[in-house]
C-alpha cells in the first residue's frame, strides 16, 4: 500500500516535470513572437488594417475660345472588388444575381488587390447596389472620372481623347499601370499641362473589408484647364460642309496664328474610343479605308496644284522687276525641248499679264516663269516660306510635306533633274507634297506680307487653384524680307481671282478677298480642290484654306464652300472678331 | 497560506482575467451591460460559478461520487446519447448542446468521467500494470470517447483519452508502454484518415502549413499570431488591438482569446497567463501528491490533467504549435460550460485537499 502510494506520487511527479517542460516552452514560444518578431507581425497588422485607394487625376476642362465645353471628365460609377471574406468568384456571381445578368460582368483586375466587376453604372443601379450592400463584403461603388466630349467627332481632331496609358509611359515613371493619358490632339499634346494630380484615401477597413474609418482622404484634383483658340460654333458649322466629305477646313487670324476651325473630314467620335473599345472595334476603325483617324490638315500629303502658282509668282515678282510691263501669250499650251504642256484652258488665255496670269491661273505663263526662275530658285523661296518641314502647330504627329530637287531625284531614281520636272513643280505637280497647314502657312506669311506667326490652338492656360489665365504667346518671325512692290503685285493678283478670275464664286461677298484656287491633278481619281485666301487684302483678319479630296475643279467644289465658310464668319462674327 | 487557498486566490485571478478578456472583445461591447451581451453572460455564469464552488467546498461529500461512479458513467453515457439523439446543432452541422443551447454535456462528461475513472482504477490497485486493466479501461474510456467523437468534437474526445493515459501512467503503465500506446493509436488514426470530416483534414493540414490556405483554414492561425506579435512585448493596451477589435482575429472571444489578450497586454500580459496556469497546477499536482485515499489522488490528478491538456493545446494553437481544434482556453475563454467546468473542477479539488486534511 505504502509502495504502491510512492510509485504514485513518483509518477505524478513526472507530470510536474511536463508541466514545467511545457511551462519553459509555451513561454519561449510567446517570448520569440511578440518580441523577437513583434515587428514584423505589427507591419502584417497594420497592412491587415489599412487599405489605400488611390483616386485617378481628373484632368483639366478643354474650352473653345468663348469657354463652351470640348471636354470634361463626367463621374462614371464602377464596382469595385477588394477580397476581404468572400472570394472573387463569390463576389461575381452575389453580384450576377443581383443584376440578373444584365450588366456584362468581366473582372478586370485593376491592381494587385482590386477588380472592377461592373462598369458604367446608372444611379439607379448604383441605389439597388447600395441597397443589398451589407450583403456584399468587399464591394464598393466607386466613383471614377470619365472623360466625355459633348461634341463628339466635332472636335475630335483637335481635341483628340484619352485611353490607358501604354506601357513606355508607364516605363517612363510618369504613370501608373491603371492611368489614362491623352491619345491624340491637344489631349495628347497638352497632356502634362491638363493632368491633375492623383488623391488617395486611407482607410481602415475591417476584416470583411468593411470600411470603419477613413483615416486621411486627399481628394484628387485637377491643376489647369486650357482655352482653345476654336470657335466651336463655327468649327462645327466647317465640319457639316464637309459632311460626306474627305477634306480639310482650316481658318484662323493670320496676324496672331490663332486658329478657328481646323475641320478634318471624316472624323470619329472620341467617347467611343475614351470608354474602350474591342480589339475587333479597334481593328475595323483602323482598317477604314476613308481613315477616320487621320487629321488631314496636319497628318495627310497632296499635291498641291495651282495653289503653289503664289509661290512662283512671289519668287518672280522679286527676282524680275519689270514683270509688271510685261505681258505673256498663253496658246493653250507651251513647247519646251520638243514636249507640249498644256495650259488647263484649251483655247489658251491669249495675251495676257501677270495679275491676269494669277488670275486666270495660266499654266503657261507659270510654265515660263519657273523655267526662268529655275528650280533652285525656287526651292530657295519654299524653303522661305517653310515648305518640306512641319509648322509646329500645337498638335501632335504633324509631318512636313516633301519638295524635290535635283540631288533628291539623282540619289532617289538614279535620273538627272529634267527641265519637265521644273516645269510640273512651277505649277504645283509632279513631285511635290503638301498638307492643308502648309498651304495655309504660306497664305498667312503672304497675309502678312512675310512675317510667320505660327498656328496654334491654345488660347490660354486656367490655372485652377490660383484661378490665374496665362495667355499663350504666339510667336512671330520675319521669314521673308520682299520688296514691298513684290507682295503688292501678288496680293493684287489674288484679289483679281476673286473679282473676275477662277474664284468667281466669292466675288460679291462684299469684302476685299485675296485668294487662289487649285486643282491638283492626282493618280487616284477625280482631282483634289484647293481654294486658299485671305481678308481684308490690306489687313487681313481671316486667313483660310479649303480642300476637297477628289472635289475636282479648284473654282467649284472648293471655292464654293470656302464661300459658305465666308458667309457664315461675317455674318456670325463680324468684322470685329480678334 | 495553505496550498489550497493558494489554489482558490490564483482561480480568482484567473477568472478575473478572463472577465476582462472577454469583455475587451465583445461585439455587444457598447450596448452596455446586459445578459444579452457576452461579458453579462460570462459574468453571470462566473458568479454562479463561484457560488456552487462556495457550497462544493463546504457541503459536497466528494467520497459519494466515488461510491456512485456507476450511477455517474450511465448518466453520462445517457447524456451523450441524448445529444446524439436531441441534441442542438449549428449550422456547421455540429451537435454539441442540449436545453437549447445551455448545456453542453461533454463538458460535464470530463468532471464525470474522471471522478468515474478515479474510483474504478483505485478499486484495482492489485490489476495495475496488466494488461487486463488497459483493455478494461479501453472500452470504458472508448465508449464515451467514441460518443463525444461522432457530436463531433474531437477536442473533447481527446480529452478523455489524456484522462485515460493518465490514470495508465499512475496505475503502473511504464511511460515506455504509454509512448508505445500512442504511437499504436497513431498508426490507426492515420487508418481513419479517410473518415475523417472534410474541415477536420483541412485543420490538420494547415496546422502542418498555415500557408496552405491564407484566407481559409490558415487564417485563424495568421491572424493568431499577427495579434501575438503585434502586441509586443507591453501590448497595444486595454481595448486597443486592431487585430480583435476589428475582427481580424476569428473567435476571438473562444478559441483565440489567448492571441486577442496578448495583443492587448502583449508578452507581459500572455506571460502572467501562462505564469498563473502553471502555478495553478503545480499546486493542483502538489495536493495529489498530499492526498492520502487512491481515488481522491487519482481525481485531482486526472482533473489537473483536463486543465493541463486544455491549457497547453490552446495556447500552443494560439501560438501556431497545435491545430485548431476548439479546446476553450480554462477561465478564460467565453463560454459558461467552460468557465464551470473548470471552477467546479477547482472545487472538487479544493474539496478533496480540505477532506484530506480532515481525515489525515
Amino acid at each position: 500500500m505504502e509502495n504502491q502510494k510512492t510509485i504514485l506520487d513518483r509518477r505524478i511527479e513526472v507530470l510536474i516535470w511536463i508541466l514545467g517542460i511545457i511551462f519553459i516552452a509555451l513561454s519561449a514560444r510567446l517570448w520569440q513572437i511578440s518580441v523577437l518578431q513583434g515587428e514584423i507581425f505589427k507591419e502584417k497588422s497594420e497592412a491587415n488594417r489599412i487599405r489605400i485607394i488611390e483616386l485617378r487625376a481628373p484632368r483639366g476642362i478643354i474650352y473653345d475660345r468663348n469657354g463652351e465645353i470640348l471636354a470634361e471628365d463626367v463621374p462614371q460609377f464602377q464596382i469595385v472588388f477588394r477580397p476581404g471574406s468572400l472570394g472573387l468568384e463569390e463576389a461575381v456571381s452575389k453580384l450576377e444575381a443581383l443584376f440578373k445578368g444584365r450588366i456584362a460582368i468581366n473582372p478586370k483586375q485593376r491592381s494587385t488587390n482590386e477588380w472592377i466587376l461592373c462598369d458604367n453604372l446608372s444611379l439607379e443601379e448604383v441605389i439597388r447596389f447600395e441597397e443589398a450592400r451589407q450583403e456584399l463584403p468587399g464591394l464598393s461603388v466607386e466613383t471614377i472620372p470619365m472623360r466625355f466630349y459633348p461634341h463628339g467627332e466635332y472636335v475630335f481632331h483637335v481635341v483628340g481623347y484619352v485611353g490607358k496609358v501604354t506601357l513606355q509611359e508607364v516605363e517612363k515613371g510618369d504613370y501608373n499601370i491603371q492611368d489614362f493619358s491623352g491619345k491624340g490632339g491637344v489631349e495628347l499634346f497638352y497632356d502634362k499641362l491638363l493632368r491633375g494630380e492623383k488623391g488617395f484615401k486611407k482607410l481602415e477597413v475591417d476584416a470583411k473589408g468593411r470600411v470603419l474609418r477613413v483615416l486621411e482622404n486627399q481628394p484628387p484634383h485637377f491643376r489647369n484647364s486650357i482655352a482653345l483658340t476654336l470657335d466651336l460654333p463655327f468649327q462645327k458649322f466647317c465640319m457639316n460642309l464637309l459632311k460626306d466629305k474627305k477634306g480639310v477646313i482650316i481658318a484662323g487670324n493670320p496676324r496672331t496664328g490663332a486658329i478657328f476651325s481646323l475641320a478634318s473630314s471624316p472624323a470619329f467620335d472620341p467617347n467611343q474610343l475614351s470608354k474602350g473599345m474591342s480589339q475587333e472595334e479597334w481593328e475595323a476603325l483602323s482598317r477604314d479605308q476613308s481613315f477616320p483617324l487621320t487629321n488631314r490638315a496636319t497628318q495627310a500629303l497632296y499635291p498641291p496644284g495651282s495653289v503653289f502658282k503664289l509661290l512662283v509668282a512671289l519668287a518672280a515678282a522679286e527676282e524680275m522687276p519689270d514683270l509688271d510691263e510685261k505681258t505673256f501669250f498663253c496658246p493653250g499650251y507651251f513647247e519646251h525641248n520638243d514636249w507640249k504642256y498644256p495650259c488647263w484652258k484649251r483655247g489658251g488665255h491669249g495675251r495676257i499679264s501677270f495679275k491676269e496670269a494669277i488670275a486666270q491661273s495660266c499654266n503657261v505663263v507659270f510654265y515660263q516663269l519657273g523655267l526662268q526662275l529655275g528650280v533652285e530658285k525656287l526651292e530657295e523661296y519654299a524653303r522661305l516660306l517653310g515648305f518640306g518641314s512641319p509648322t509646329g502647330i500645337d498638335l501632335p504627329g504633324e509631318i512636313g510635306g516633301f519638295f524635290p530637287n535635283p540631288i533628291w531625284k539623282r540619289r532617289q531614281y538614279g535620273e538627272p533633274w529634267y527641265p519637265g520636272d521644273t516645269i510640273n513643280l512651277a505649277i504645283g505637280q509632279g513631285y511635290l507634297m503638301v498638307t492643308p497647314l502648309e498651304i495655309y502657312r504660306m497664305i498667312c506669311v503672304l497675309a502678312n506680307r512675310g512675317v510667320f506667326c505660327q498656328p496654334h490652338l491654345l488660347d490660354r492656360v486656367i490655372d485652377n487653384q490660383r484661378g490665374e489665365i496665362l495667355a499663350f504667346e504666339p510667336f512671330q518671325q520675319k521669314v521673308a524680307s520682299f520688296k514691298e512692290e513684290t507682295w503688292r503685285k501678288v496680293i493684287d493678283g489674288m484679289r483679281l481671282v476673286v473679282k473676275q478670275g477662277t474664284g468667281k464664286a466669292c466675288a460679291d461677298l462684299g469684302i476685299d478677298l485675296a485668294a487662289k484656287t487649285g486643282t491638283a491633278q492626282n493618280p487616284h481619281g477625280e482631282d483634289h480642290s484647293w481654294f486658299a485666301g485671305f481678308f481684308p487684302a490690306d489687313q487681313p483678319e481671316f486667313a483660310f484654306v479649303v480642300m476637297i479630296e477628289h472635289g475636282g475643279d479648284g473654282s467649284g467644289e472648293a471655292a464654293g464652300t470656302a464661300r459658305a465658310m465666308i458667309e457664315w464668319w461675317l455674318k456670325n462674327r463680324g468684322k470685329s472678331h480678334d | 497560506m495553505t496550498k489550497r487557498n493558494w489554489l482558490l486566490l490564483v482561480a480568482i485571478a484567473l477568472t478575473i482575467c478572463g472577465l476582462f478578456a472577454v469583455y475587451s472583445v465583445d461585439p455587444l461591447r457598447d450596448e452596455g451591460f446586459s445578459l444579452a451581451s457576452f461579458h453579462g453572460r460570462q459574468t453571470l455564469w462566473a458568479a454562479v460559478g463561484w457560488l456552487l464552488f462556495w457550497l462544493i467546498a463546504r457541503r459536497v461529500e466528494v467520497s459519494r461520487f466515488f461510491e456512485w461512479k456507476w450511477a455517474l458513467y450511465i448518466l453520462m453515457i445517457l447524456a451523450l446519447v441524448a445529444v446524439l439523439l436531441f441534441g442542438e446543432g449549428d449550422e456547421a452541422g455540429v451537435r454539441r448542446w442540449l436545453f437549447s443551447k445551455s448545456v453542453q454535456p461533454s463538458e460535464f462528461a470530463k468532471l464525470a468521467f474522471s471522478f468515474f475513472l478515479a474510483a474504478y482504477l483505485a478499486e484495482r490497485e492489485e490489476e495495475f500494470g496488466y494488461w487486463s486493466l488497459f483493455l478494461k479501461t479501453l472500452f470504458l474510456t472508448g465508449i464515451p470517447a467514441f460518443l463525444i467523437y461522432l457530436e463531433p468534437d474531437l477536442g473533447t474526445a481527446l480529452v478523455l483519452v489524456v484522462i485515460w493515459f493518465v490514470g495508465l501512467l499512475l496505475s503502473g503503465f511504464s511511460a515506455r508502454r504509454i509512448l508505445g500506446i500512442i504511437a499504436l493509436l497513431v498508426a490507426l488514426f492515420s487508418l481513419s484518415w479517410p473518415f475523417l470530416k472534410d474541415y477536420q483534414k483541412a485543420r490538420l493540414l494547415v496546422f502542418i502549413n498555415p500557408q496552405r490556405d491564407p484566407l481559409g483554414s490558415g487564417y485563424n492561425v495568421i491572424q493568431s499570431l499577427i495579434a501575438i506579435g503585434a502586441g509586443g512585448f507591453l501590448g497595444k493596451g486595454f481595448l486597443a488591438g486592431s487585430q480583435s477589435q476589428l475582427r481580424f482575429l476569428p473567435a476571438a472571444y473562444t478559441d483565440f482569446i489567448f492571441a486577442s489578450w496578448c495583443e492587448q497586454f502583449g508578452f507581459v500580459g500572455g506571460f502572467l497567463i501562462i505564469v498563473l496556469l502553471s502555478i495553478m497546477l503545480y499546486l493542483v499536482f502538489s495536493i495529489a501528491r498530499s492526498v492520502p485515499e487512491l481515488e481522491g489522488k487519482f481525481a485531482v490528478v486526472f482533473l489537473g490533467s483536463i486543465l493541463l491538456f486544455q491549457s497547453t493545446v490552446n495556447i500552443a494553437m494560439n501560438l501556431g504549435w497545435a491545430p485548431v481544434t476548439g479546446i476553450p482556453l480554462p477561465f478564460v475563454s467565453y463560454g459558461g460550460s467552460s468557465l464551470m467546468m473548470s471552477l467546479l473542477s477547482i472545487a472538487f479539488i479544493y474539496r478533496i485537499a480540505a477532506r484530506s486534511i480532515e481525515s489525515g
